[in-house]
């Protein structure tokens, strides 16, 4: 069951990812004309239509995250901390508290690009952006390490 | 009260006091409530380890998330004239600076 729910909350974090990502390139990489490439469609994305998508999507993988966490503290961290491997145990650490501190964050975020947009908050919107879009990324890669780490199954 | 024109000040205010409480309630241990995995049940507070490790993460949570909802709620009430001067930034320089506050704190594990 913990592996099932593991393999949903890393398909919602790579779901995640790639809004949070399109989100921030298209706001600080703006592109005002047609695109052509692969890259100008990206950069040209509506960043404000994927802030509810963010916004949900962060909240229920925290929330599965939450739930399959005890596990982790009871049959990983245990693992990491008998071989000393306090690298990877600190950057689960710094996860943990990064993800709680994006969750309060999410009402400005999601005020800040309701529309219509205003070019008072241009600068607002993109920090808040790419803090979030960092939070997502540390969390997906470390949960990854970790991952790896500790193996399936193992 | 209008909710729309006072929810940028719950907003900004709910980011600042939850990032601060957030910080506060790890380092002085103010969970709302504790999680014991292995036996999987719940206490009220702050309880010790019993029968494996204690999780405090939810109640740090639960604890800055309370606190914060009430001063968001508290600010709404704040006059129209202070509203227009809350500077915006606050929503993100706070919840940053916290987050390099864990970084410091939690330096041991990179530096042993």
């Amino acid at each position: 069951m913990i592996v099932v729910l593991l393999i949903i909350h890393a398909l919602l974090a790579v779901t995640l990812l790639g809004a949070i990502t399109h989100q921030a390139i298209s706001v600080w990489l703006p592109l005002r004309k047609t695109p052509g490439s692969f890259v100008g469609r990206v950069r040209a994305v509506p960043a404000a239509s994927y802030v509810n998508a963010v916004v949900i999507l962060y909240v229920v993988t925290a929330t599965l995250g939450a739930i399959i966490y005890p596990e982790y503290r009871l049959s990983v961290r245990v693992v990491l901390q008998q071989l000393s491997l306090n690298v990877p145990n600190g950057l689960f650490e710094l996860k943990e508290h990064f993800v709680a501190v994006g969750l309060g964050m999410l009402p400005a975020y999601w005020y800040f690009w309701r529309q219509p947009l205003t070019n008072d908050y241009l600068r607002t919107r993109a920090i808040l952006t790419s803090i979030l879009a960092f939070i997502v990324w540390w969390s997906f890669l470390v949960g990854h390490i970790l991952n790896n780490i500790r193996g399936f199954e193992a | 009260m209008n909710v729309s024109r006072s929810f940028p000040v719950f907003a900004i205010v709910f980011a600042v006091v939850y990032a601060v409480m957030y910080v506060i309630a790890v380092e002085k241990n103010y969970a709302l409530f504790t999680y014991h995995p292995a036996l999987e049940e719940f206490g009220f507070l702050v309880e010790k380890p019993r029968e494996g490790p204690a999780m405090y993460w939810y109640g740090w949570m639960a604890t800055s998330g309370i606190v914060a909802l009430a001063a968001g709620l508290l600010a709404c009430s704040i006059p129209e004239r202070a509203k227009q001067r809350l500077w915006s930034g606050w929503s993100w320089t706070i919840p940053l600076a916290v987050m390099f506050v864990f970084g410091y704190l939690l330096r041991g594990y990179f530096l042993r």
